[in-house]
């Protein structure tokens, strides 16, 4: 047989190879077989020696051929099944996306801290600080600092707990007006949040401890127009702009004139459901103007000064955001109601 | 109060339903709370009765009269008092001690507690049933109707606010009366058949034999009056709030009267009841009066004088009212009002509104009268400062965040724990944690004291969460703690931080290995460590310790300096057992304020470092005793670990009998050498590592292990 002849049938053979081989393993078994040093179209250069010397020219152009023609087929191929394999890979890799996340296990906020977090972020755009007290306070600061006369009625409303005659539990945050106005001159704008203590039976809207936020605000021409307004901004930042508050009269020894707050309810725009109670109104804390008793007894000018107070009770607000109807759940520890926020 | 609605229109001539009449009196001061139906008991009277709820300053609108002013004033209409013939009382007798008649005699014998008492004498009344339209009217307003004589007295208590009392006179031992102090240990059998001992501070109504009734509060059972009754003798007084206050409490004896007193009843007012009430027991018990009336007074009740001005009342309020319109809304209340030529309003306050003492108060009754919703809404003028937290504010902020980031939930709970909490904890008798601040009135017996930890909280909340099947519980609370101080009346109260971790960490994941998902002991030092970091302080080091509640080989005190600030721990079996934990759980307690008084705010930026590390790592082993701890090697190494050596980690340590010999252990460290203005040769290093082995096989005995 011819040599052009049997190197153009191992190329037909080769051919073949390489475009069955199944994978680049296949492939190269391929390659060593016929392009290996000892491969069958390599060893086929040693046959040019036994042509006649005018056709080893043609014959070597053959082989050559012959040789890159299957390279580049081979290349070809390679690429191809890289190819496939790199899919087969991918595929195999392939997730059930339905399966759920791993979540990282981030603790959550208490609703009732979010609650004053963000009561606080509202005050704070408003120019007001932050202050505290403490929660285990003397008889001066809880009563007779606040106006309190000693033996009133009005003391009947306070139901405290008492360590001694003279300590307490305060009741409201607002011994810490006095705190803060003992410490500091007018201008003062505070709002102090923090936890409260009263003598109540715990039931699914009582609880003994509690949160409120006070406010105070005492400078030169500070209004009751103001406290109408400023708390007028704050229901609105916390409800949504159809919220308004109402305000009506109340007695409260450390405020003249006083007023309760209320905020129209609304789940019902005003018309009454369940939540409000039917009456399209939520109370939620006391306000006035401070009592230049109270001004006086720290040493404020009242004919300089006035000022506005009021204290919300932040319970109530948290329980309307997150619709939960049982406040004792704020104090149980209960994992399945913390993860919830 | 009940106010029902026919009785309340008698003197309010306004053409109002009593809806909109509630809504009315609630914006004007006199919150109504509900609106009731009545029906009588025989059916055939019906009424609509509104339940108001009285501020505790205005003694004055806890009767159908007072309301009836007070709901005048607000819808500006027009009222009046009953028809009250004062004829009857013929001319009244007046001094600190008068005699009246031969028998009605009162002595006034301390006259701060009780500056007037007006008696008057009725004989041949009969007793009969009241007529149905008194009976009606008293249990519309919630009074039980009894007999004529003494549902007149409720009848004219709740009409004009005047509380009254009857005595049978023929069981007083004669008509002298004396109001005076009681004596120390006095004893008197009241109207509910108790033996009541009395202290000097309280005020008595006594005969010539002894005492007849507790001022104010409530009457004595000798001398009151029965079926058999036909002579009387009717009291009509005005009290020292105070006293009757101090008496009530004392004595835990509430009462319709005392109720009244303590809210002060106007000292002008007893004469008109004494006559409404004689002339209402003419009519329902026929009897005639034995006049004059007594009236042992001693009480100023001309009007008190108080100077308003305009300006200072808009100033407050934030108003442009005119003083004419404060004069018009003073007057409707009944204040007489007079507009001086300088602007200033002269304002008599009348005696029936002792609350109104002072011009602020006059600036409120124009703000009710006026309306608080037409008061304008406007914002505070003058912006005196931009608000913003304090840095240890911030740092409380980020303390918690930090917590929530290591997967802690944010818990609440009661401040209030009893010393079995610390039983349960496994604190010994004489722990200092037992010096708790207790409450005189504690609500129970389970929270009876302040805490003076957080972690007795966390603890029940992890037995609750056990009892609710709860799998992972991750807890942490910062609260105040409590702890007296010794010569000071008021405890320390500092900011601790607390969490308690049991159960797997990652409770939701599937495909986890059990193992990776539970906590240990380092995870929950991981976290308080996080919290160090997160707030800047350097300080911190962590010393094997004992703690009553822990596991004794895996417990830490937590040091700040040299100071301890709290600990690191597993729980033992016995807590363990006694909070019916099926898991093991891990807990740690520390004193936040300490962290924040010495926390950095900012860090400070570290220049990146250019040129790369050499990093080395080392496996030694040494002898596995309690000197030899990973922070002993680290501290090891770092002697002798030249300028170079810029940090040194532990990542492996182990114990294995067979491979190290009995009692040893390997400590893996990794070494990172850095030098900041060039790279560093490897025989620089190599050298440094020689001399680090060599230090730690001269200090700790360690081989270095191939």
């Amino acid at each position: 047989m011819e040599l052009t002849e049997t190197i153009e049938q191992i190329q037909q053979e080769a051919r073949a190879a390489v475009l069955g081989a199944a994978d680049l393993g296949a492939l190269e078994e391929v390659r060593v077989k016929y392009l290996g040093r000892n491969g069958t179209l390599r060893q086929q250069y040693k046959q040019l020696g036994t042509l006649a010397q005018e056709d080893r020219p043609l014959a070597g152009q053959a082989l050559n051929k012959a040789i890159s023609t299957l390279e580049r087929l081979m290349e070809g191929r390679k690429s191809a099944l890289a190819e496939q394999a790199e899919q087969q890979k991918l595929q195999a890799e392939a997730l059930d996306v339905t399966l759920p996340g791993r979540v990282p296990a981030i603790g959550h906020q208490h609703p009732l801290l979010a609650t004053m977090e963000e009561m606080i972020e509202i005050f704070l755009g408003l120019g007001f600080m932050v202050a505290e007290g403490p929660e285990v306070e003397d008889y001066h600061h809880s009563f007779e600092a606040l106006n309190y006369p000693e033996y009133h009625p009005a003391m009947d409303e306070q139901d405290t707990f008492y360590v001694s005659d003279q300590v307490l539990l305060r009741s409201q945050t607002s011994t810490v007006q006095i705190r803060v106005m003992e410490q500091q001159e007018p201008p003062v704008r505070i709002i102090a949040p923090g936890r409260c203590y009263r003598r109540d039976t715990v039931d699914a809207t009582h609880c003994h401890t509690f949160y409120q936020l006070e406010g105070l605000l005492v400078d030169k021409g500070i209004t009751f127009a103001d406290l109408k307004g400023t708390l007028e901004i704050f229901a609105r930042q916390v409800f949504g702009d159809r919220c308004h508050v109402r305000f009506r009269p109340d007695f409260f020894p450390f405020t003249e004139p006083s007023a309760e707050i209320a905020l129209s309810c609304t789940l019902c725009d005003g018309s009454g459901c369940r939540v409000c109670s039917g009456t399209g109104y939520l109370e939620v804390g006391g306000s006035g103007q401070v009592d230049p008793n109270v001004l006086a007894g720290v040493g404020y000018d009242t004919e300089k000064y006035t000022g506005y107070a009021f204290g919300v009770g932040i319970e109530r607000f948290a329980m309307l955001r997150h619709g939960i109807d049982d406040i004792r759940l704020f104090y149980s520890g209960d994992m399945r109601f913390l993860e919830q926020f | 109060m009940r106010v029902p609605y026919s009785w309340l229109m008698e003197y309010l001539q306004a053409d109002i339903g009593p809806a909109e009449l509630a809504r009315e009196l609630t914006m004007g001061g006199l919150e109504v709370e509900e609106i009731q139906d009545w029906t009588s008991e025989d059916g055939k009277a019906t009424d609509q009765v509104l339940v108001t709820s009285v501020t505790s300053n205005r003694g004055d609108l806890l009767s159908m009269v007072g309301v009836a002013r007070h709901a005048a004033a607000v819808l500006g209409a027009s009222w009046q008092m009953p028809q009250i013939d004062m004829g009857l009382l013929g001319e009244p007798v007046r001094g600190q001690t008068v005699a009246a008649t031969e028998q009605v005699r009162i002595e006034l014998a301390n006259p701060s507690g009780c500056p007037r008492y007006c008696g008057l004498m009725m004989d041949g009344v009969q007793v009969a049933d009241s007529p149905d339209w008194m009976a009606h009217r008293l249990d519309a307003a919630g009074m039980r109707p009894i007999a004529n004589l003494v549902d007149c007295t409720n009848y004219v208590m709740l009409e004009l606010g005047q509380p009254l009392h009857g005595f049978d006179y023929s069981l007083l031992q004669d008509g002298h009366i004396i109001v005076r102090s009681a004596t120390d240990g006095e004893q008197i059998l009241t109207l509910d058949q108790q033996w009541r001992t009395m202290t000097e501070s309280d005020l008595l109504i006594a005969d010539s034999a002894g005492p007849v009734a507790i001022a104010g509060v409530m009457g004595g059972a000798d001398t009151e009056m029965s079926w058999r009754t036909t002579k009387i003798l009717l009291e009509s007084a005005h009290f020292d709030p105070t006293s009757i206050r101090k008496t009530r409490l004392r004595l835990g004896l509430a009462s319709e009267a005392s109720h009244r007193f303590e809210r002060v009843v106007d000292p002008d007012g007893t004469l008109r009841a004494l006559a409404r009430v004689a002339g209402l027991l003419q009519e329902t018990a026929g009897g005639s009066i034995i006049g004059p009336a007594a009236d042992a007074c001693v009480a100023d009740v001309s009007p008190r004088t108080i100077v308003l001005r305009a300006e200072h009342c808009n100033r407050v309020l934030g108003t442009a009212l005119s003083a004419a319109q404060m004069q018009q809304y003073l007057e409707a209340l009944g204040f007489e009002t007079q507009i001086e030529a300088d602007g200033r309003l002269q304002v008599a306050v009348p005696t029936y509104r002792p609350d109104v003492e002072r011009e602020i108060d006059l600036v409120e009754e124009v703000a009710i009268v006026h309306g608080y919703q037409k008061i304008p809404t406007t914002v505070p003028g003058r912006l005196i400062q931009s608000g913003r937290l304090t840095p240890a504010q911030k740092f409380e902020r980020r303390a918690r965040a930090t917590l929530r980031a290591a997967g802690l939930n944010e818990t609440i709970s009661y401040s209030m724990v009893s010393q079995r909490d610390l039983d349960r904890m496994g604190y010994t008798a004489d722990a200092p944690e037992r010096d708790m601040l207790a409450l005189a009135n504690p609500g129970s017996d389970e929270q009876s004291h302040m805490r003076s930890r957080l972690l007795p909280s966390l603890l029940q909340a992890a037995e609750h969460n056990q009892h609710q099947r709860v799998e992972s519980v991750r807890l942490y609370e910062i609260a105040r703690v409590f702890m007296p101080v010794a010569n000071d009346k008021l405890p320390c109260e500092r900011l601790h931080a607390a969490g308690l971790m049991m159960g797997p960490y990652w409770s939701s994941s599937w495909n986890l290995p059990d193992e990776s998902r539970e906590p240990d002991f380092y995870t929950v030092k991981g976290t308080v460590e996080q919290l160090v970091g997160t707030l800047g302080v350097d300080d911190v080091s962590y010393r094997s310790s004992d703690h009553p509640t822990m596991h004794p080989g895996q417990c830490a005190e937590i040091l700040l300096g040299d100071r301890s600030i709290g600990i690191i721990g597993k729980l033992s079996s016995t807590v363990q057992a006694e909070y019916d934990l099926d898991r093991p759980a891990y807990a740690f307690e520390l004193d936040l304020d300490a962290l924040i008084e010495c926390a950095g705010l900012y860090s400070e930026y570290q220049r990146l470092p250019r040129f790369p590390a050499a990093l080395r790592d080392l496996a030694v082993v040494v002898d596995d005793t309690t000197e030899n701890t990973a922070e002993a090697l680290q501290q090891t190494v770092e002697e002798a670990g030249g300028e170079y050596l810029a940090e040194v980690t532990v990542f492996d340590v182990y114990a294995d009998a067979e491979r190290l010999g009995e009692g040893m252990k390997s400590v893996a460290l990794s070494l990172t050498f850095r030098r900041s203005e060039g790279t560093l040769t490897d025989e620089q290093v190599d050298q440094q590592v020689s001399a680090i082995v060599a230090h730690l096989e001269e200090k700790l005995g360690a081989q270095l292990r191939a």
